[in-house]
């Protein structure tokens, strides 16, 4: 029986969990065991701590023998990616500089899982502090793609994507910032959900890029995504910047399939250097569809093309800020001798990868003196308008389809060169994250070569449960979810 | 170290100093300004920590309401216009007690912008501007163990990390470091009136840093200024800025250029020191803080604020001038602090002598508090009973010596003035039975004065005056008792 | 903007960081292409836009009720210090 639990949606999982039919500790054990086999390979975690994870599964069963209530993610491992803080758990970001720090806390979205009964399953690896599109940032080793694994996951939440598409969890979360949850999740073939800004706390998430980071969640389908979203969504008050109207998902919503839903495809925005499949693949996606009862209609969305550049003065100054906490003076790494500046200038040159390190450098430029209004200020006045450009389209249109990536996994060692043709892979995910706006990746279909295509699926303010809907039709329209990598189906 | 040219004599007086202050005033939460961590001060090195303010990663910022009521209160205060939308920004520079890497702060949107505060200057009354009042988070405390042969650590304390501040940004106004001061007791005092801050300077609640220039009398332009940080009392806001002032005229008389520079107040040698060698260029770059939203305040809730504001100082001042018709020197003394207003106007109103009363505290009261360092809540003589012997005294039904008398008593004794007149036989003697007999044992026991008196010797009557007196214990009726002396002198003739 | 060696160094300095010699001609050409890059931005008329520094709309969370609530972490956040002398973090000393 417990062979087939990794091919168990979570809400399956949960609700056998719920009735009696498996224990959590069977599946956490299952998983393990899964992850055993491959997650060497392929890179995925970080920290994996199995005691602690049946430790929590035997008490999720202890609850259900104690007739204790039992909640929506009973017995359920939940991976969680590396920049996520769990008290008394290794919370690197992937950075050298954090290498034995463990969190005297939890974060927002951990109290809340554990309040869920989900099982917290290991740190996943990712690039280093959340920057980067490859996972190949990551200070400790690189994820590699399930399904090609000398291609990337996609990144930054590489190990996240790339754990539930090889089978080795049913969920995980990551976070977004400029594509960092939807880029891996088309990578990788899974479904990745970028919430609204605000929608769930940051409380407790190493922060990269303040005005633009957020917790989403990756899983095999839309049902399980919305699940997970559910479970972590809502305000805080320990984050000034959550939203009032932020709300979960119901489930059965999901299945109104799209009829009169009205889709709008930013033509214009997807015309240079779109790779020729995923191009056939949005068509094929938008016909299918349409035939499903959408309707479908241009929208321009003439700014986004300024995104890039806009998120590439905003994201690295925030970082510049965010980052200077790390100093070797209350925890972390602490390197040099001599006086107190050459024990910060060691420490954080030692300390920091060559990526970190260049968006610092970028985004303290760009906040210096004398260069603030031509730069900074510049960029958040551009950002206004790229985000009036997604409130004029969602006058007309209910969801925008679009690409998430140009083009489909790269290889390892393939872009680390050249950063800025790195930061360009990032055009599509990149204004919903300027604008705060929902976005998901669903997967869509595959190349030729058998690579996972994911499209983006962008919405209105709160409303990710139109995103969820329209991914759940294109789910029972096509198989492309149902595929697995023949690494995970090899680990079988 | 910067040392002082002696200003060539005469030179002071061809120059106008120009000063403006900024004073930082931390708020008296019971929590910190983005945390629940304690405020207390004086607890065990970093005890009062948590996530937030130890700058951990992942946590964010939470503003304390009553800090914003707080700075707001301020504001209203000394009439700034309270901005409905104010921005927090932060403010970017590495320092070991600085958890974050930059401090939150506001920067070009603060809370409230103008108002005002009236000093003292010579004869008269002085406006100082204010440019702005901003909220913002305090730093931990670095120590430098001094002294310790191969010490070369600094140990540091987050404690105050997060501690709310206000910063009080005055226009350069100032011309003295007395109107310097006098500015720095005025704000203080709005300051605790408000309940806003306990304005102890020596713990640090209170701290004034002084930008300090000098340019030629009638110039408008202003001269290269420099900032002197680290004034923690009076005494040193006034004599940095003395000393400043002296320096920089010492400097340009003797040919030399003031550098704009920013100096420590070393108070134990009496010189401001250059930090040039300890920091480079600042740059701060400031930007809006992506955690916190703008801070957008309803016009209704400032006016409630507004309406919640205690009667200030100068109000009370002229109110106590006008309703009691008391100097207003008398005024200014009995509004150090808003309890001791109360004070005296309790003990008017129960004595009905208002200017008496003014009279008590300014010299017999405060000189016990001043001795004994009490605030007049502390007092142990209650204003009730104060009242009561000062109407005493007002009515004449004891003299201002017995009076002292019945007060020294009171310090220790709970009982009413009257109870304690009556107990320890205070009561004045009046009677001219009494009296009389008290001259007749004066005169008997003193026969040579007495011949001398009557040999025509009027000045020997003021040695019967002072012998009745000391018997009496100064109880005796002055008037009376002359009367009985000159019929007893009379009577033995 | 034209960016050199000797701006490298400076916003290294800014930021606390020590770049390598051998990195610095690396960090120069790179931080040149996206400076470069970025210039598009110049091109777009911005007069009279408000600058976004957050996308938060509606009701903002309220403020915190002036509550002290200790917390638990000090004995572990001390713990975690790569230097210490008794409660203290301790550094080496600022100069």
């Amino acid at each position: 029986m417990s062979a087939s639990v990794h091919k168990e949606t979570a809400e399956d999982l949960a609700r056998s969990v719920r009735d009696g039919s498996r224990s959590a500790s069977e599946i956490a054990r299952a998983f393990l065991e899964r992850t055993g086999r491959t997650s060497d390979r392929l890179g995925t975690y970080l920290h994996l701590d199995p005691e602690s994870i049946l430790a929590a599964a035997t008490a999720v069963d202890d609850r259900r023998k104690s007739g204790e209530p039992l909640g929506p993610l009973a017995g359920v491992p939940v991976a969680i990616k590396d920049n996520i803080c769990i008290r008394g758990v290794p919370t690197t970001c992937g950075s050298r500089i954090l290498e034995a720090y463990r969190p005297p806390y939890d974060a927002h979205v951990i109290t809340r899982l554990r309040q869920a009964g989900a099982i917290l399953f290991g740190k996943t690896n990712c690039d280093e502090f959340a920057m980067g599109s490859s996972n190949e940032n990551s200070a400790y080793k690189p994820v590699r793609n399930p399904w090609d694994p000398e291609r990337v996951p996609g990144g930054s939440s590489g190990g996240s994507a790339a754990t539930v598409a090889a089978r080795e969890a049913p969920l995980a979360l990551g976070s977004d910032t400029g594509g960092s949850v939807r880029q891996p999740a088309a990578f990788c073939g899974v479904v990745g959900l970028k919430p609204t800004y605000g929608s769930v706390s940051r409380y407790g998430l190493v922060a990269f890029a303040s005005s633009l980071d957020q917790i989403g969640p990756l899983a095999r389908s839309a049902r399980d995504a919305a699940l997970l979203f559910d479970s972590i969504v809502g305000r805080d008050p320990r984050d000034m910047t959550s939203r009032p109207e932020a709300k979960g998902v119901d489930l059965e919503e999901l299945e109104r399939g799209v009829k009169g839903i009205r889709i709008g495809i930013p033509g214009q925005f997807l015309g240079e250097g779109l790779d020729p499949e995923i191009r056939a693949c949005l068509d094929q996606v938008r016909d299918g569809l349409a035939r499903e009862g959408a309707t479908e209609l241009d929208v321009a969305l003439p700014h986004a093309r300024y995104a890039i550049a806009t998120y590439y003065l905003i994201a690295p100054a925030e970082a510049s800020s965010n980052l200077a906490r790390y100093d070797g003076v209350r925890y972390g790494l602490r390197a040099g001798n001599g006086d107190l500046r050459g024990m910060y200038e060691t420490t954080r040159g030692l300390g920091f990868g060559r990526e970190v390190k260049r968006r610092i450098l970028l985004g303290t430029y760009a906040l210096s003196a004398g260069y603030y209004d031509a730069y900074y200020l510049r960029a958040q006045k551009v950002r206004t308008l790229i985000r009036r450009d997604f409130t004029e389209a969602f006058g007309k249109a209910d969801v925008l389809l679009l690409p998430v990536t140009p083009t489909p996994p790269f290889r390892l060692g393939e872009k680390t060169e050249d950063p800025l043709a790195m930061y360009l892979n990032d055009i599509y995910s990149i204004p919903a994250s300027l604008a705060g706006v929902p976005a998901l990746s669903f997967p869509a279909g595959f190349t030729k070569s058998g690579l996972p295509i994911g499209l983006q699926l962008v919405g209105k303010p709160v409303d990710e449960t139109t995103l969820l809907r329209v991914a759940r039709a294109w789910e029972k329209a096509s198989d492309a979810a149902r595929r697995a990598p023949a690494l995970a189906e090899a680990a079988a | 170290m910067s040392t002082a040219p002696k200003a060539i004599a005469g030179a002071r007086e061809r120059y106008e100093p120009v000063i403006g202050l900024e004073v930082h005033a931390q708020l008296k939460t019971a929590s910190k300004i983005f945390c629940c961590c304690s405020t207390r001060f004086g607890a065990p090195p970093n005890t009062q920590v948590c996530p937030v303010c130890l700058g951990l990663p992942g946590v964010l910022p939470v503003l304390n309401e009553r800090a914003v009521r707080d700075a707001v209160m301020v504001g209203l205060a000394v009439g700034s216009k309270i901005a409905l939308r104010s921005v927090f920004a932060r403010k970017n520079y590495f320092y070991p007690d600085l958890p974050k890497g930059y401090q939150i702060s506001q920067y070009d949107r603060p809370l409230c912008e103008g108002g005002s505060i009236d000093i003292r200057s010579g004869e008269g009354w002085k406006r100082i501007g204010l440019v702005r009042i901003h909220l913002e988070e305090d730093a931990g405390k670095s120590l430098h163990p001094e002294g310790r042969a191969g010490i070369h650590t600094t140990r540091v304390d987050l404690n105050r990390a997060g501690v709310p501040l206000i910063e009080i940004v005055s226009e350069p106004d100032i011309r003295s470091g007395e109107e310097a001061t006098d500015y720095m007791a005025r704000l203080r005092q709005i300051l605790v009136y408000l309940d806003v801050c306990d304005g102890n300077m020596e713990e640090g609640s209170l701290r004034c840093d002084a930008n300090v220039s000098v340019r030629p009398k009638g110039s408008t332009s202003f001269g290269t200024k420099t900032e002197i940080k680290n004034l923690n009392s009076f005494r040193f806001v006034d004599r940095a800025i003395a000393y400043e002032i002296e320096r920089q005229i010492g400097l340009i008389e003797s040919g030399g250029r003031v550098v704009q520079e920013t100096l420590l107040w070393n108070s134990e040698q009496g010189v401001a020191e250059s930090m040039r060698s300890k920091e480079e260029a600042h740059d701060y770059r400031y930007f809006p803080e992506p955690d916190l939203l703008p801070l957008d305040l309803d016009p209704a809730w400032i006016e409630s604020v507004r309406a919640s504001l205690p009667e200030l100082p100068h109000a009370l001042r002229e109110r106590l001038v006008r309703e009691h018709g008391i100097p207003e020197y008398d005024a200014e003394v009995l509004i150090e602090t808003r309890s001791l207003a109360s004070y005296y106007e309790d003990v008017a109103a129960r004595s009905g002598q208002p200017k008496l009363a003014s009279n008590w505290i300014m010299t017999e009261v405060n000189a016990i508090r001043n001795r004994d360092g009490l605030s007049i809540e502390r007092f142990p003589i209650q204003a009730d009973r104060l009242g009561a012997l000062v109407g005493m005294i007002g009515a004449g039904s004891i003299s201002g010596k017995i009076g002292k008398q019945v007060f020294e008593h009171m310090l220790t004794d709970p009982a009413a003035p009257d109870e304690i007149v009556k107990r320890h036989g205070l009561l004045p003697i009046d009677d001219e039975a009494s009296l009389l007999e008290l001259a007749d044992e004066i005169v008997a026991a003193n026969p040579g004065p007495a011949a001398e008196f009557r040999a025509g010797k009027e000045k020997t009557f003021g040695f019967f005056v002072g012998q009745a007196m000391k018997r009496s214990g100064g109880r005796a009726h002055p008037e009376k008792l002359q009367a009985a002396l000159r019929a007893a002198l009379a009577k033995q003739a | 903007m034209r960016i050199d060696a000797g701006t490298v160094r400076k916003i290294a300095a800014l930021a606390r960081l020590r770049v390598a010699p051998e990195d610095e001609e690396r960090y120069v050409r790179e931080l040149q292409e996206i400076l470069t890059y970025v210039e598009q931005l110049q091109a777009l008329d911005v007069e009279g836009i408000e600058p976004t520094s957050t996308v938060v709309a509606g009701e903002p969370v309220p403020l915190r009720p002036d509550e002290e609530i200790s917390s638990d972490v000090r004995d572990e956040a001390l713990a975690a210090a790569p230097d210490r002398e008794e409660d203290y973090f301790r550094v080496p000393r600022v100069v």
